[in-house]
C-alpha cells in the first residue's frame, strides 16, 4: 500500500468569535486565503490536486452550498480540482485527512487539500434552524446534549475539581503565550487580508491567565458546576489546511514532507460524556500502529474543555510534558471544523521541529465520538 | 414657517447631549459639537464621549440604541460648517454670556437664512443674549429651555424676544410638540422663566419651613410629596437626587436677576440655618446621591446596610425614622384636609402652600400669558400632579384668601379678582379658565391634540358598563374607553369589546381604542382568575378565555378599521388587545409586553398566536421555522417588555405599519386620523395559516430551556411554563407540511392556560403578584 504523508500545514490566526478580527471576514474567504498560501508555499502543482476536502461543523449560511467547491474557485485553483464538504463536528477536518489518506491508498488520487473552517461568529453553533428528532429527543435527550454539560459530567465522573481544570487553562495560556512571543507560530499563520482588515496574530491567548483571574468566573453551564468560560475553549473563528499526498508523489515532486500517517481511527462513546471520545479512538489507532502510548513523543490533544482533557489524560496515561507544546485550544481557540487539521498539521510540524519520531493527534466530538491520527517522522 | 429637518446642538454636556439624543429619538439627524479638549488625540472626543456615555446611561436617553447613529459628533473648530444646512441650532454651552456671544458670532457666519438659533440657558435673560448681535441674529433667536433629563421631562419653555420673528417661534412650538413630544410653554423673558421661578422658590420655602416648624426630613417629605400631589421624593430626597451642590449656584443666579422686592430675595438668607447646613454639607462632600449622601444616606456600618437621615437641627446623621403624621394620611381626603389638619404637618403644608401659591398668583401675569401655562409648566417641569392654580381651585380661592387674611397675610390681586369663583370652570359644556384681565376664556381644544375628556364633556356615551364605555369622537369614529382599575380586563371589558365589534351597525365607520388613561391596560384581572381557581371553577376560567379570544377575533375581523391608541403600559392581555387591532398608534414612551409567564401562565388571548404569526410571516427573517419560533418563544418565555415604542417594534409588538406619536396629548387625534385614513376601501385582514414544525420545534425549545435551567437562569417551574408555551408556539400536534389555523392556535392557548392555572406553583405566582406587585421566582 502507498504511504501517505503530510506535506504542508497552514492556518489563519485564530480569533475570538464576535469580537475578534476575523469576525467581519467570511469564513470561505479566510479558508481560500489559507489554501492559496498552502499551495504557493508547498509548491504542489495545482492541477495535480484531486480534491479539496473541507471540514466544517455547521455547513450552512456562508459555510453552506458545498463550500469546499466554492473555496476551490475562491482560492484560484483549477476547475479540475473537485471539492467536498465533510461534517464530523469538531473532528471534521481530521476526517478530511483520513478520507484523503484512504483515497490515496485506494489509488484514487495523489494529492489532496484537507482543510477546515468555522466562523462561530457568522454561523452560530447549533446552526440557524436546529430541528432535532422529537422521538429521539424524548427517548435519548443526551443525543442532543449541550457540550458544556458533557464537560460537567466528566468533571463529576472523574472528580476533577475546579482548581485542576484551571491549572490546565493556566498552562495552556502560558505555553501559547510563550510560543507566540518566541514567534513559533510564524511558520503556520497566513495573514488574512480582506478589504481594510488584516489579520496576522492569534487573538484568544490571554498571557495573564492565572488561578486568581480564573477564580472570579461564574460556572458557565451549571449553576452549581465547576466548568467556566475560562476552562472551556472559546468560540473561535479560523481556518486551517494541510496538504496530504502519497509519499511517492511528494518525493517525485520534491515536496517537503512533515510526517507520514501511520494509523487512524474513529470511535463512538456515550454522548453525555463525549469528551472521553479520544480514549477509545487513540486506543484503536495505537493498536493499528502496533504502538503503546509510551512510544509517542508528541501529543496534540484538543482541549475542548479542561475537564475533558484531564479525563482523557488520565485514561490514556498521557505524559503531559509531551502534550500541546505550543498551547491547546483553551488558549488558542477552537474553530470547530478547523481544529482537526490544525492539531494534525501541528503534530506533524512538531515532529520535525523537535526532531522526534512519533506523534498523536486526537480530539473529542459532540454526539459522543473520538478521532485519532498517529504520525511518524519521515 | 421654518420646517426643522436637521438640528445642531452646540455643547455636549449633560443637557446638550441629552437634547441631541432626544432629537435623534424623533428620527431627526443632529450634529453635536463641543470644544476641542486640550491635548486630545481625538479633536471631537467630547461629543463622541457623550454619545458613548449616553448609550450606557440609565434611564436611557435613547429610546433605541440605534438612534445614536443619527447623531454626528464633531468639534466647534473643525466642524462649524456642518451648521450650514441645519434648520435649528440649539446652544447649550457654559452659562457665560461672553462665551455664548462669541459662539453666536461664529454661528452667524455659517448658518443659512431662516435657520433658528436658540439657547438652552436657564438663567440668562434673552435681552442680554442678543446684545451686540446682528438684527438678522435677533430675528431668528429664541430661548428653548429643556428640563433634565430631556427625554423624560416633558416641559419645554420657549421664550421669544422683542425682535424674534413669529415664524421662528411657531416652528419651535411645532417641532417641540409634534416631533419632540414636549409640552411647549411660551414664557416671558423673566428670571427663571416659569418652572424655575416658582420651583426654586418652592424648594427654598419647603426646606426652610421644615426647619422653621421643626419637622424632620422624613416628615417634610411625607407632606410635600404625595399629599400635595408631588412625587414621593418630596423636597429633601429631591435635593439629593438633583445634587445639593447646585443649590447655591441656582439661588445666587436667581438673586442676581430678581428685584429686591421679590419674596425670594427678601426671605432668602445664605447665612441662616438652612444656608449654613447646606454649605456645610457641600464642604464635606455630602452633595446628594452622586456624592457621599445628602439629606439621606446609606451607610454600611458593622456590615449592615442602614438608611440614615440628617437631623436638621444638629446636622448629624441618625437612623431613618419613618414619618407618622395624621396630616399626611389626610391627603386621601383632599388637599384642604391636609392643610386644615392640626398637627405640624398640616401647619407645614399651609406654610408652604400659602407662600408658594401666593407667590405664583402675584407673579403669574409677569411671567406667563395665562394661568394654564403656569399650571402646565409645574405639572410637566416639576412633575406636580396639580398646577398652582389647580391647587387653589382644590382649596377654594375664596377659602384660601380668607385664611391668608386670618393669618394677617396679604391676598394677591389675582386671587381677590377671582373672588367666589374658581380659576377653571365648565360653562355650558365648555371648559374655561380665568384670564389675567379678570374674565373667563374657553380652553382651546386643538383638532390635533384633543383629549377624550374634551369629547366627553357634556356628552353621553353610546354605551357604558362598569369597565368600559363607547364614545362618539366625531366624523363617524367611535372610541372604546377602558376605565376599570388600571384598565384591567374583566368580563365587562370583554362584553364591551364584543359590542364595539358591531359598532358599524350604528353607523360608525371606524373604532379607536383609547382614552386619557396613564396605562392602556395592564392585562387580565388575575385576582378573578385566582378566585375562580381556588374554587376550582374551571369552566368559568375556560369560558372567560374563550370570551376574550372571541371578542378580540371579532375586533380583528370587524368590517371597519380598528386602531388601538397605546400609551403607558400595554401588558399581557392589554398587549393582546393591541396585537389584534388593524393598526396601533403608540405613544413613543409606551411599554408593551406579553408578561404572562410572570404569573405562571401563557398569553391566551391570542398573544401567542399573533406573535408567532408576525415572526413566521416576517419576510426579512432567515430561512427555516426555528429562528422565527425561537424569537417568539424567547420574547414570551422571558417576558420581554419594550420600554419604548422603538423597542416594541423590534420585539414585534408593533409592526412597521403601526404609528408612533411622540406627544401623549396628540395620541387620540393621531389614532383617529389614522383610522379615518383607512376607511375608504377598507378590507378585513386575510386569515393567516402557518406551517409549524410541531414536536420538532418542541424538542429544540426543550433543549434550550434545559440548558437555561442547568445554568440557573430559569427555575424548574419556568421550564414547565415554557413547555406549555412551546406546545402552543410549535403548533401542537402538527407537522411542517400541515397548515395550522388561527382557531387551532387559540385552542392551544386555551388548553395550555388551563393546564397551567390548575398547578399550585402558578397559583402561588398569581397570589404573590397580587400581594406584592412583583413576580415570584418559583
Amino acid at each position: 500500500m502507498k504511504n501517505v504523508v503530510i506535506a504542508g500545514y497552514k492556518r489563519s490566526a485564530l480569533t475570538p468569535a464576535n469580537r475578534g478580527e476575523l469576525a467581519r471576514v467570511r469564513p470561505d474567504e479566510t479558508a481560500a486565503q489559507v489554501i492559496k498560501a498552502l499551495v504557493a508555499e508547498t509548491g504542489v502543482e495545482p492541477s495535480d490536486i484531486e480534491d479539496l476536502i473541507m471540514g466544517c461543523a455547521f455547513p450552512e449560511g456562508e459555510q453552506g452550498l458545498n463550500v469546499a467547491r466554492m473555496v476551490v474557485f475562491l482560492a484560484g485553483l483549477p476547475q479540475t480540482v473537485a471539492g467536498t464538504t465533510v461534517n464530523r463536528f469538531c473532528g471534521s477536518s481530521m476526517q478530511s485527512i483520513h478520507m484523503a489518506a484512504g483515497a490515496i491508498q485506494l489509488g484514487a488520487g495523489e494529492a489532496f487539500i484537507c482543510a477546515g473552517m468555522e466562523s462561530m461568529t457568522r454561523v452560530p453553533m447549533g446552526g440557524y434552524n436546529p430541528m432535532p428528532h422529537p422521538g429521539l429527543y424524548q427517548e435519548m435527550p443526551d443525543a442532543y446534549i449541550g457540550m458544556g454539560e458533557t464537560a460537567e459530567n466528566l468533571a463529576r465522573k472523574y472528580q476533577i475539581d475546579r482548581k485542576a481544570q484551571q491549572e490546565v487553562a493556566v498552562e495552556s495560556h502560558r505555553k501559547a503565550a510563550a510560543a507566540q512571543a518566541a514567534g513559533k507560530f510564524a511558520d503556520e499563520i497566513v495573514t488574512i487580508v480582506d478589504g481594510k482588515i488584516t489579520v496576522e496574530a492569534d487573538g484568544c491567548i490571554r498571557p495573564d491567565t492565572s488561578q486568581e483571574t480564573l477564580d472570579g468566573l461564574k460556572p458557565a453551564f451549571s449553576a452549581d458546576g465547576s466548568v467556566t468560560a475560562g476552562t472551556s475553549s472559546p468560540l473561535t473563528d479560523g481556518a486551517t489546511a494541510v496538504l496530504v499526498t502519497s509519499e511517492d508523489y511528494a518525493k517525485a515532486h520534491g515536496l517537503k514532507m512533515l510526517a507520514r500517517i501511520k494509523s487512524v481511527a474513529v470511535a463512538g462513546c456515550a454522548p453525555e460524556i463525549m469528551g472521553i471520545g479520544p480514549v477509545p479512538a487513540t486506543q484503536k489507532a495505537l493498536d493499528r500502529a502496533g504502538l503503546k502510548i509510551g512510544d509517542i513523543d508528541i501529543i496534540e490533544l484538543n482541549e475542548a474543555f479542561a475537564s475533558q482533557a484531564l479525563a482523557v489524560i488520565h485514561d490514556v496515561g498521557i505524559d503531559q510534558s509531551k502534550m500541546n507544546l505550543d498551547g491547546g485550544a483553551i488558549a488558542l481557540g477552537h474553530p470547530l471544523g478547523a481544529t482537526g487539521a490544525r492539531i494534525t498539521g501541528k503534530a506533524a510540524a512538531l515532529l520535525q521541529r523537535e526532531g522526534k519520531q512519533l506523534a498523536l493527534a486526537t480530539q473529542c466530538i459532540g454526539g459522543g465520538q473520538g478521532i485519532a491520527t498517529v504520525l511518524e517522522a519521515v | 414657517m421654518t420646517e426643522i429637518k436637521k438640528v445642531a446642538v452646540l455643547g455636549a454636556g449633560v443637557m446638550g447631549s441629552g437634547i441631541a439624543a432626544h432629537v435623534a429619538n424623533a428620527g431627526v439627524p443632529v450634529v453635536l459639537l463641543d470644544i476641542v479638549p486640550k491635548g486630545a488625540n481625538d479633536r471631537s472626543a467630547l461629543a463622541k464621549g457623550a454619545i458613548d456615555r449616553m448609550l450606557k446611561q440609565k434611564p436611557a436617553p435613547f429610546m433605541h440604541k440605534k438612534n445614536a447613529r443619527l447623531i454626528t459628533p464633531g468639534n466647534l473648530e473643525d466642524d462649524l460648517s456642518a451648521l450650514a444646512d441645519c434648520d435649528w441650532i440649539c446652544e447649550a454651552v457654559l452659562e457665560d454670556p461672553t462665551v455664548k456671544h462669541d459662539l453666536y458670532k461664529r454661528v452667524e457666519d455659517v448658518r443659512k437664512d431662516g435657520s433658528i438659533v436658540t439657547s438652552n440657558t436657564s438663567t440668562i435673560p434673552l435681552e442680554k443674549l442678543v446684545e451686540g448681535q446682528s438684527d438678522r441674529f435677533a430675528k431668528d433667536f429664541a430661548i428653548t429651555h429643556f428640563f433634565n433629563p430631556p427625554r423624560y421631562m416633558r416641559l419645554l419653555e420657549v421664550v421669544g424676544g422683542k425682535a424674534t420673528r413669529p415664524g421662528a417661534l411657531d416652528a419651535l412650538r411645532q417641532f417641540g410638540e409634534v416631533d419632540l413630544g414636549k409640552q411647549v410653554v411660551v414664557c416671558h423673558d423673566t428670571p427663571g422663566f416659569i418652572g424655575n421661578r416658582i420651583g426654586i422658590y418652592w424648594s427654598f420655602v419647603a426646606m426652610s419651613q421644615a426647619i422653621e416648624l421643626g419637622l424632620t426630613v422624613e416628615e417634610a417629605d411625607s407632606i410635600v410629596g404625595r399629599p400635595l400631589g408631588i412625587p414621593k421624593t418630596g423636597i429633601f430626597a429631591l435635593g439629593d437626587l438633583t445634587g445639593i451642590d447646585l443649590a447655591p449656584h441656582i439661588n445666587a443666579s436667581m438673586l442676581r436677576l430678581l428685584p429686591e422686592t421679590d419674596a425670594f430675595a427678601l426671605e432668602f438668607n445664605p447665612k441662616d440655618t438652612l444656608g449654613t447646613l447646606i454649605g456645610g454639607m457641600i464642604e464635606k462632600g455630602y452633595t446628594g446621591r452622586k456624592g457621599k449622601g445628602g439629606f439621606y444616606r446609606r451607610t454600611n456600618e458593622a456590615g449592615e446596610k442602614v438608611r440614615e437621615a440628617l437631623d436638621l437641627t444638629t446636622g448629624e446623621y441618625r437612623p431613618e425614622q419613618k414619618a407618622n403624621l395624621g396630616s399626611a394620611r389626610a391627603g386621601r381626603k383632599g388637599l384642604r384636609a391636609v392643610v386644615e389638619h392640626e398637627d405640624k404637618g398640616g401647619q407645614y403644608a399651609w406654610a408652604v402652600l400659602s407662600k408658594v401659591l401666593s407667590y405664583t398668583a402675584e407673579h403669574a401675569a409677569d411671567i406667563s400669558d395665562s394661568i394654564r401655562d403656569v399650571d402646565a409648566a409645574m405639572r410637566t417641569g416639576y412633575a406636580w400632579k396639580w398646577g398652582p392654580f389647580e391647587q387653589l381651585d382644590m382649596l377654594g380661592p375664596k377659602w384660601f384668601a380668607e385664611k391668608l387674611k386670618a393669618d394677617g397675610l396679604p391676598v394677591p390681586a389675582l386671587i381677590e379678582k377671582v373672588g367666589d369663583g374658581n380659576f377653571y370652570r365648565e360653562e355650558n359644556g365648555v371648559a374655561e379658565y380665568f384670564t389675567y384681565d379678570g374674565s373667563y376664556a374657553a380652553v382651546p381644544v386643538p383638532d390635533d391634540a384633543w383629549q377624550l375628556a374634551d369629547r366627553k364633556r357634556g356628552a353621553e356615551p353610546i354605551m357604558r358598563n362598569g369597565s368600559a364605555s363607547l364614545w362618539d369622537v366625531g366624523d363617524g369614529v367611535a372610541c372604546l374607553e377602558l376605565h376599570s382599575k388600571m384598565n384591567a380586563i374583566d368580563n365587562d371589558t370583554v362584553a364591551m369589546f364584543a359590542k364595539a365589534a358591531q359598532i358599524d351597525k350604528q353607523g360608525y365607520k371606524a373604532l379607536i381604542i383609547g382614552g386619557d388613561y396613564d396605562n392602556f391596560s395592564v392585562g387580565a384581572n388575575v385576582g378573578v382568575v385566582l378566585f375562580a381557581a381556588n374554587a376550582a371553577m374551571w369552566p368559568v376560567v375556560d369560558q372567560g378565555i374563550g370570551a376574550l379570544q372571541d371578542a378580540l377575533m371579532k375586533l380583528k375581523y370587524a368590517k371597519f378599521p380598528v386602531v388601538a391608541a397605546v400609551a403607558g403600559m400595554a401588558l399581557g392581555g392589554g398587549c393582546e388587545i393591541a396585537l389584534h387591532a388593524d393598526v396601533v398608534q403608540a405613544h413613543a414612551e409606551s411599554y408593551m409586553g406579553l408578561v404572562e409567564v410572570g404569573v405562571g401562565v401563557i398569553p391566551a388571548g391570542g398573544g401567542c398566536k399573533e406573535l408567532v404569526t408576525r415572526w413566521m410571516t416576517e419576510k426579512k427573517r432567515p430561512g427555516g421555522p426555528l429562528p422565527a419560533l425561537s424569537q417568539a418563544f424567547e420574547t414570551i418565555a422571558t417576558a420581554k417588555v419594550g420600554t419604548s415604542a422603538a423597542e416594541s417594534r423590534e420585539l414585534k409588538f408593533l409592526r412597521r405599519s403601526d404609528g408612533i406619536t411622540m406627544n401623549r396629548d396628540r395620541l387620540l387625534a393621531d389614532a383617529k386620523a389614522r383610522a379615518l385614513s383607512m376607511v375608504d376601501g377598507y378590507a378585513t385582514p386575510e386569515p393567516v395559516v402557518l406551517n409549524l414544525p410541531g414536536a420538532t420545534a418542541r424538542a429544540a425549545m426543550g433543549l434550550a430551556v434545559t440548558s437555561l435551567v442547568a445554568q440557573g437562569k430559569a427555575t424548574a417551574y419556568d421550564a414547565v411554563v415554557a413547555g406549555e408555551l412551546g406546545q402552543v408556539l410549535s403548533g401542537g400536534d402538527t407537522d411542517i407540511v400541515d397548515e395550522v389555523t388561527e382557531k387551532q392556535l387559540l385552542s392551544l392557548e386555551r388548553q395550555a392556560f388551563l393546564t397551567l392555572v390548575k398547578k399550585t406553583p402558578t397559583l402561588d405566582r398569581i397570589e404573590h403578584m397580587l400581594e406584592t406587585g412583583r413576580p415570584l421566582r418559583n
